[in-house]
């Protein structure tokens, strides 16, 4: 059995270096991940570290076509020994200087380095190690021996994978195809009435809004319905010659109405003395309406 | 409280819309742009105003709720402030949606905003109890809930019948998830629950 | 650096949390500029950086926005309301790409696209955290 692994060690080595490498040689994204990295503090220039990355990404990209080609010679295998634990080296000293940095290892966004990052480099280690004792290329072991090497090649990749993906976007396309075949688990309202959120919506962007809010001092204190009016009721303040007083504050707004269908709605305004219980007409004025110099 | 005092403030509650609802729709200004006339809405809006108590400074407050004392709340500020907000029935709670000082718990997390009176404490003018507003990726659609991607963290959108909305480019806001697709980004606005933190969700506001 | 008059950009505000708190905003430390706390008036711009200005990419829904760095202060301004609050710097955001042509309207009135995102004590100065997003001018 561990033949059989070290065989095939250069293939799966081969295939996972040149897909990291490609990655960041030739990604678009190399330069946005390379400035999360550490590597632009070590080098003290984010287009540095850009090309540090699309450096490493070659040397992974040669290394790749090493163990495809001569799988069966000690240095390619020896050298992605060396690259690992060179990978590993440099993800305790990011872990250890600046947690929250990428490690840019997959030339995809990721999170913070973590025990995945660390087992990737692992990986690459134990890789290096079992493609250097290969004494047959895997193409021989292949025709040899199919069926096994089709399952150890099985699990290589399921290992792969675990550590190269993040499990949501594998999951992703499969929940995908299940609202596909299942239809969308949410159904479409029909008829429903128009949410509570959708009139404050229509009050907020309204004019009865701008002229009353200087009044305004809470945010939404209660609402109801009645007869096809929403009233929504704010607390708030006003003042004449006689000082400040507190006030309710009541907009009423046609409970079928939202901003779609609605862009200018007519709204009835109420300040309410919170003392008396009488109606302050004068307390919502028409706004002034001094032009500002509007931003290009 | 006993559920007789219960029903007498829901009682009195009703009694006061009844009353509200009257003079908000008898009494009212009516303003809306034909009441007006046609104005040039970029230039409508107004000079800042000045507070109504210059006197009284605007006071901010957050953190997470380690004591309620009758109407007073004693929040502890996430960088070692210490702040007691008073509560009044002038001022607006919500808690995934407009609600009363009875659904704040102890453990909650508040953003308060509200008046510095010479005591040192808060008198609020509005609480938001557990409010979050995140960008995150949907990973996953159910009939209860979405699973959203934050940044590294999977989180559990709940679905909140009656309350849930959400907003398509902009639009307003309606009751209608099935709009929502796996991939889109979206802001989820909702009330963060401290016991798993995962969210219920208020509104969904989609992007492409 | 004083909050100025001059006009520079307008748009919708949103806001989010950061600065090691509670909620969701535990996982965003104190932003880019390491010096964001919710409890003061702050505020996330699209171009802080270059590398900000790739995550946001403004351009795309024609907002081709100012550099500003962190420290940078500006007045926003609620359009429908005038209500006013000067912030600081200190993060980067929001991601105006993933909205483009989203508005918000004052009496018929739109601005387009997300254009700053401020902290929670800043936008619930002009506005109430509840609604989300509010249409501004921006000055500095």
């Amino acid at each position: 059995m561990i033949p059989l692994v070290s065989h095939l060690a250069p293939l799966v080595c081969a295939v996972l270096l040149a897909v990291t490498g490609a990655g960041k040689l030739f990604g678009r994204q190399t330069d946005r991940l390379a400035a999360n990295t550490v590597l632009v503090r070590v080098l003290n220039d984010g287009r540095r570290a850009t090309l540090a990355l699309r450096g490493v990404g070659a040397i992974e990209l040669a290394l790749a076509a090493a163990l495809f080609a001569v799988p069966d010679t000690v240095v390619p295998g020896a050298a992605t020994a060396l690259l690992g634990v060179g990978f590993t080296g440099y993800l305790a000293y990011a872990r250890t200087t600046a947690p929250e940095s990428s490690c840019g290892c997959t030339a995809r966004a990721e999170g913070p380095i973590g025990a995945k990052a660390f087992s990737r480099a692992g990986l690459v280690v134990a890789g290096g190690v079992l493609a250097a004792t290969a004494d047959r290329p895997w193409w021989s072991e292949i025709s040899h021996r199919p069926a096994a090497a089709a399952a150890v090649l099985a699990l290589a990749a399921v290992l792969v994978t675990a550590l190269m993906a993040d499990p949501a976007r594998v999951l992703m396309p499969l929940r995908r195809a299940r609202l596909r075949l299942f239809g969308h688990p949410l159904e479409p309202a029909t008829g429903e009435r128009v949410p509570v959120a959708a009139t404050v919506e229509l009050l907020e962007h309204s004019l009865a809004w701008q002229a009353a809010m200087p009044v305004v001092r809470s945010a939404l204190l209660d609402h109801w319905d009645d007869e096809g009016w929403r009233v929504l009721h704010y607390a708030g303040a006003y003042t004449d010659e006689r000082g400040t007083h507190p006030a309710d504050v009541l907009f009423a707004l046609d409970l079928t109405l939202t901003v779609d269908s609605a862009p200018s709605p007519a709204v009835r305004v109420s300040v309410i003395d919170d003392m008396t219980g009488e109606v302050v007409p004068s307390a919502v004025l028409a706004p002034t309406r001094t032009p500002l110099p509007l931003a290009t | 409280m006993s559920p007789s005092q219960h029903s007498e403030s829901g009682g009195r509650r009703l009694d006061r819309r009844r009353f509200l609802t009257t003079a908000a729709i008898g009494g009212a200004t009516i303003v809306g742009a034909s009441a007006l006339g046609g104005l040039d809405a970029d230039a409508a809006f107004a000079e800042p105003m000045p507070s109504l108590d210059t006197a009284i400074p605007a006071a901010f407050a957050e953190g997470r709720i380690v004591a309620i004392n009758r109407n007073v709340l004693d929040v502890a500020g996430s960088h070692g402030e210490r702040y007691l907000i008073q509560l009044t029935n002038a001022t607006s709670v919500w808690k995934l949606r407009t609600t009363t000082a009875e659904a704040i718990e102890v453990g909650d997390g508040l953003y308060a905003r509200g008046a510095a009176m010479p005591d040192g404490t808060i008198a609020a003018d509005a609480v938001w109890v557990n409010i979050v507003n995140v960008y995150v990726t949907i990973r996953g659609i159910a009939k209860d809930r979405l699973h959203l991607q934050h940044g590294s963290a999977e989180v559990v959108g709940h679905i909140v019948p009656d309350t849930t909305t959400a907003s398509y480019l902009g639009g307003a806001l309606t009751a209608d998830l099935s709009k929502t697709r796996i991939g889109q980004e979206a802001q989820v606005l909702g009330a963060w629950r401290p016991a798993d933190g995962n969210i219920d969700i208020a509104r969904v506001s989609l992007g492409h | 650096m004083a909050c100025g008059s001059t006009s520079l950009w307008a748009g919708e505000a949103t806001w989010f949390c950061c600065g090691n708190a509670w909620g969701s905003c535990g996982s965003a430390g104190t932003g880019a500029c390491g010096t964001c706390q919710s409890s003061k008036h702050m505020a996330a711009w699209p171009n802080l950086s270059a590398a900000c200005y790739d995550i946001t990419r403004p351009d795309l829904c024609g907002e081709g926005m100012p550099r500003r760095t962190c420290g940078a202060v500006m007045n926003v301004k609620h359009q429908c309301s005038g209500a006013t609050v000067c912030v600081t710097l200190a993060d980067c955001g929001p991601r105006t790409k993933s909205f483009c042509g989203e508005a918000t309207c004052c009496n018929g009135a739109c601005r387009t696209n997300r254009v700053i995102d401020l902290t929670p004590s800043a936008f619930s100065a002009i506005g109430s955290l509840s609604s989300g997003k509010l249409p501004v001018y921006i000055y500095e």
